[in-house]
């Protein structure tokens, strides 16, 4: 407690109290820099540092430089809130913006509900983090959440020609709540479809024979799979030399982000073309002006001729600190997150508003089905939709 | 009663993740049998040769025979490595404390797979079934793809050869002597040094071979080495640490329990592994076949 109060004490005697103008405004980002989730933590802080550089070459906001300060949160909860500590007692970050799992986000929210600080969580998907019961006046999310994402899969399930489904996911909380999001809203807009099986391999597996074995003997005619990331590559090769995607007749759904550039590029060849999946972002979608002017300039930043997917969610978490800080006409958190309520911003992939009632914006996902392309070598999705969810957010 | 293709499907997707787990877990056994070392690094070693076998067959390109040469260099290029680690570092660990071993393997295993950050990111990597395994043919209702047939052959093979080597050898004598008495093989003239370097690197060859092997069907990710570790580790606990054919019977057990635990705890076949190594421990501490420690 002594330690907090000298660290306190210190802050407040180096905080200097004339040339407030000039400061830069501090914003903390927690986030996994190391391990497996590295694969996506990396990618967005690069993307908020893309928005700090331009937004500071056109000279900053209401007059102040951005400043961004990344911290390695680890994917673990505990690290994310001693970091999240750090940078606002020995930083003195004014806003935070970060944390990728369903874990740390909502660790992070209770550290700025204390700090009364604001936060943007621009990866994590869990429903908890903007429950009703957790819900406090600094937190924000611009990510989608497991409600939207799960239910955007059941609409484009619906839509084929089958009678049963079967699950696939990892068994924890991102996992569960983003089947039971998808089973629950498939049951509501067809009920006639049956699940007839679902499989819960442990956050990791790398050896899914045994689930795949199991899954394929109850005969499912279709597959739903929220194994994401890296864990996808595993899961659809040992999949595929089962063979189990021609018994479907490629009758399959990866959320989770199974549809990416990065894992479809990874992958190559024996990627199952023919899926569906999603994707944040994906730099060959330019649907709009806005869009492919950001791939442009993120290419360039990256100096990727494919730039990721992931960088766009760093990105947008600062595009809607910014304009919050420009409506308030302040850097006080508590200004700012009167202002973020409604407030609309013009992101690379539309218009996004965080909803005053739960502090989440509607941030939808590129959904599709995998084919070859001739232009590139690995697949994409094709044609690629944008999946609002503004119609199925309750 | 469950469909008997089902069966026989779920007892060779058991006796594939076995033989990939004897790759890794024999080498940790052996390591320790001999040099009495728990290496942690050992996982790494594994997911280093995942990595290096990617590299190799990116610079080799498709061809056929290509996968075979770059397994191959790969599990080279980890013995070696193997080799200087041991003569670098290993060296000072001999007959210390074992929390500090442990604390010493561990750390080094950190250090490596950062290592392995810096030269390939974090960005999952992905290398094709050799070509010629890329088909799969069905069996008695089964799909049995023709990867998973051969690392169930290959895994026997392997452990005979061992065996040979360590029962039938003037080698393997050597190493079986070191494992009972370094100081009296030593005072009899032998170059114990030298057979722990080469011990060690034949451990870090097999693991490089478990991680080259095991890229065509898994994404070569940062992280996949704690996860193989412990694995392994759970393998030799209930084989018996230092044994190699409770090494064998481990890693058999521990892939039919995973395979078939799904259908009576669908979502806590983890915990039966958990659950008969905790029995091991109990019953037999120091493993099914292992002998105890004196």
């Amino acid at each position: 407690m002594l330690h907090v109060f000298t660290l306190l004490l210190a802050a407040l005697l180096t905080c200097p109290l004339v040339a407030e103008a000039q400061k830069p405004i501090k914003v903390g980002m927690p986030m996994p820099l190391s391990g497996p989730p590295a694969l996506f933590g990396d990618p967005a802080t690069k993307g908020a540092q893309m928005f700090v550089d331009e937004i500071n070459a056109k000279g900053g906001v209401l007059g102040r430089k951005l400043e961004l300060l990344t911290r390695d949160s680890k994917a673990d909860a505990n690290e994310a809130v001693r970091v999240a500590r750090e940078l606002i007692l020995k930083e003195n970050v004014d806003f935070l913006v970060g944390t990728l799992t369903s874990a740390e986000g909502p660790a992070v929210s209770v550290v700025a509900k204390e700090n009364k600080i604001v936060f943007i969580a621009p990866i994590p998907k869990t429903d908890q983090l903007t429950a009703a019961d957790k819900l406090h006046p600094y937190v924000f999310r611009v990510a989608a959440t497991t409600t939207m994402e799960g239910r955007s899969a059941a609409e484009i399930v619906a839509k084929w020609p089958v009678t049963n489904v079967a699950t696939m996911s990892f068994d924890y909380a991102y996992g569960q709540d983003v089947t039971r999001a998808f089973v629950d809203h498939l049951k509501k807009i067809k009920p006639s479809v049956q699940i007839v099986d679902q499989q819960w391999p442990k956050l990791g597996e790398q050896d899914y024979n045994p689930f795949i074995n199991a899954q394929m003997a109850k005969k499912p005619e279709a597959i739903f799979s929220s194994i994401w990331g890296g864990f996808f590559v595993t899961y659809s090769k040992q999949a595929k030399a089962l063979g189990m995607f021609d018994t479907i007749k490629y009758n399959f759904i990866g959320v989770g982000e199974a549809a990416t550039p990065e894992t479809t590029k990874s992958m190559g060849a024996d990627y199952p073309v023919g899926i569906w999946g999603n994707s944040y972002d994906a730099f060959y979608w330019g649907e709009t002006p806005a869009h492919r002017d950001y791939t442009t300039r993120l290419s360039k930043y990256l100096k990727d001729e494919y730039p990721s997917s992931w960088a766009i969610q760093g990105y947008i978490g600062m595009q809607f600190l910014a304009e919050a800080i420009k409506k308030a006409g302040s850097a006080d958190s508590d200004k700012v997150a009167k202002a973020l309520l409604g407030l609309t911003v013009e992101t690379p992939v539309g218009p996004l508003t965080i909803r005053e009632k739960d502090h989440q914006a509607n941030r939808g996902q590129l959904y599709g089905k995998t084919v070859k392309d001739a232009k590139y070598p690995f697949a994409i999705m094709k044609p690629v939709t944008y999946v609002d969810p503004s119609r199925f957010m309750d | 009663m469950p469909d008997p293709s089902f069966v026989f499907a779920q007892s060779l997707s058991g006796l594939t993740a076995a033989m990939f787990l004897f790759l890794i877990a024999s080498g940790l056994s052996l390591i320790f049998g001999v040099l009495r070392v728990l290496n942690f690094a050992h996982g790494t070693f594994y997911m280093l040769g995942a990595y290096v076998a990617y590299q190799a067959m990116l610079w080799l390109g498709p061809g056929p025979g290509m996968f075979w040469i770059a397994a191959l260099g790969a599990a080279l290029t980890i013995a070696l490595l193997g080799g200087l680690v041991e003569r670098l570092l290993f060296r000072h660990l001999y007959g210390k404390e074992e929390l500090y071993q442990l604390l010493f393997t561990y750390a080094l295993g950190l250090i490596l797979s950062d290592v392995a950050k810096i030269f390939w990111g974090t960005q999952q990597k992905s290398v094709s079934r050799p070509p010629g395994l890329t088909g799969s043919f069905s069996f008695l209702g089964a799909t049995i793809p023709q990867y998973n047939l051969f690392v169930i052959l290959l895994g026997p093979a392997i452990a005979l050869a061992f065996w040979f080597v360590l029962q039938r050898t003037r080698v393997g004598r050597f190493i079986r002597a070191a494992a009972l008495d370094r100081e009296t093989l030593g005072a009899l003239g032998t170059n114990v040094d030298a057979l722990y370097t080469g011990v060690f690197m034949l451990a870090s060859f097999l693991g490089g071979l478990g991680g080259a092997l095991v890229s065509p069907m898994r994404a070569t990710v940062p992280g996949m080495d704690t996860e193989v570790i412990v694995e392994a580790f759970v393998v030799v606990v209930i084989g018996g640490l230092g044994s190699l054919w409770g090494t064998f019977l481990g890693a058999l057990i521990y892939g039919q329990v995973l395979s078939f635990g799904i259908l009576f705890f669908p979502r806590f076949s983890i915990f039966a592994v958990f659950a008969l190594m905790a029995a091991v421990l109990i019953i037999r501490p120091w493993g099914l076949l292992g002998r105890p420690l004196r």
